[in-house]
């Protein structure tokens, strides 16, 4: 299972590309270029290339969602989960937006909301937004 | 009683503190080694944050090191010079500039420049890295720390300090060869010949060795220093503040038993 959560943060003083690139550069031994290809590849098709370069503190709340969920999603496992996205999420309308994030990507495998049963509201507003 | 009950306490606590720190240090070191030994650590991303340390450590620095070096050994042996001149011992002179500076105070300052430029910085990200929970995320993600962040220090660490030491050193040759006798060949033989002198087999491997320890000390104290910061963000100075004090007393501690192993 791979998570996305507040309490698993991006590495500060790596930018977004080379936190998702660790992952291939470093379990699966492929070289730095190719791991970085990998990397800029995932976060494309995500929308969100021009965050490849981002620090963690230079990042938005949106921005850094997004490259934790594509450090999440390079891990290649069968479940991921998203935690409390509202604690990541507090600057966009995160139901809608996870939902446009999961529709982009391509990988197979289920995606698990945890969040706060007083937030159930925000999802069925998002189900039916009249 | 009351009085005396409580210092006994607390000085108890304090022995058993500092015991607890050793035992902490030498476990790490221990499993640092054992994880040295292992095929899997060697792979391309520790192999780069090794080259990444040690271009931090001591390429980023090495102008400002060597100017450093080389004002520093300039003084030290203008000092030996007139001071052996005075007393009618100059051809001492060389002898006591190759032990003062190359195989002493060197090594130490480097040690004491690269504990003060990057044993602090590493001690302040291993401890914001503690209490961020960076440390988790990377667990989680299935990098382990230890082969990512920490080994790499380590080594990166031992490599700059030797690489330098020796540097600064070959430098103080250079300066002490033309403080001495000046930009002619002459005095070649006999300098060669001091060099050859003091540079047996065991002073050129206890030298290696104690670089090798201040290397270590620079670099193993902070790691360990910063995984002790309790998650608490305000902690991170007083982390930083424990693990430089532990750094200068190990520094000086290595340079005592050093010379008290060749000189007494």
């Amino acid at each position: 299972m791979a998570r996305v959560a507040p309490d698993l943060p991006l590495r500060a003083n790596l930018s977004a590309l080379d936190n998702i690139a660790l992952i291939p550069l470093y379990q699966r031994h492929y070289s730095a270029a190719e791991s970085g290809r990998q990397a800029q590849q995932l976060l494309q098709q995500l929308g969100h290339a021009d965050i490849a370069p981002l620090r963690d503190p230079d990042m938005t709340p949106a921005q850094r969602f997004i490259a934790k969920l594509a450090r999440a999603l390079i891990l290649g496992r069968p479940r991921l989960v998203i935690d409390r996205p509202g604690a990541m999420l507090y600057d966009v309308p995160y139901p809608d937006f996870i939902r446009q994030l999961a529709a982009q990507q391509e990988m197979a495998g289920t995606w698990e909301i945890y969040d706060f049963s007083w937030n159930q509201a925000l999802y069925n507003q998002a189900h039916h937004p009249e | 009683m009351n009085f005396l009950a409580a210092s006994i306490e607390s000085l108890g606590a304090k022995v058993a503190g500092w015991f607890s720190v050793g035992y902490g240090m030498f476990a790490f070191l221990a499993r640092a080694g054992s994880l040295l030994l292992e095929r899997a650590t060697w792979n391309r991303a520790t192999f780069d944050v090794v080259v990444k340390q040690v271009y931090f450590t001591a390429v980023q620095i090495l102008h400002v090191f060597l100017g450093y070096a080389l004002v520093i050994s300039w003084l030290i042996i203008s000092i030996i010079l007139s001071t052996a001149r005075d007393f009618g011992l100059t051809e001492f002179a060389s002898e006591m500039t190759i032990r003062v500076l190359v195989l002493e105070l060197l090594p130490f300052l480097t040690a004491l420049f690269i504990a003060l430029r990057s044993g602090s910085a590493i001690n302040t990200e291993v401890a914001l890295m503690q209490v961020n929970n960076e440390l988790d995320a990377l667990a989680h993600c299935k990098v382990p720390p230890m082969q990512f962040e920490f080994l790499p220090r380590l080594i990166g660490g031992v490599i700059s300090v030797v690489t330098l030491a020796s540097l600064a050193g070959l430098l103080a040759l250079l300066m002490g060869y033309l403080a001495i006798y000046g930009m002619n060949t002459a005095g070649f033989a006999p300098f060669t010949q001091t060099i050859a002198k003091i540079f047996d087999f065991k002073i050129m491997a206890g030298l290696l060795l104690k670089c090798a320890l201040f290397g270590l000390a620079v670099t193993l104290i902070p790691v360990t220093a910063g995984l002790d910061t309790p998650k608490k963000l305000f902690m991170v100075p007083v982390s930083v503040l424990r693990g430089m004090m532990r750094v200068f007393f190990a520094i000086v501690a290595i340079e005592v038993v050093s010379l008290a192993l060749k000189y007494i």
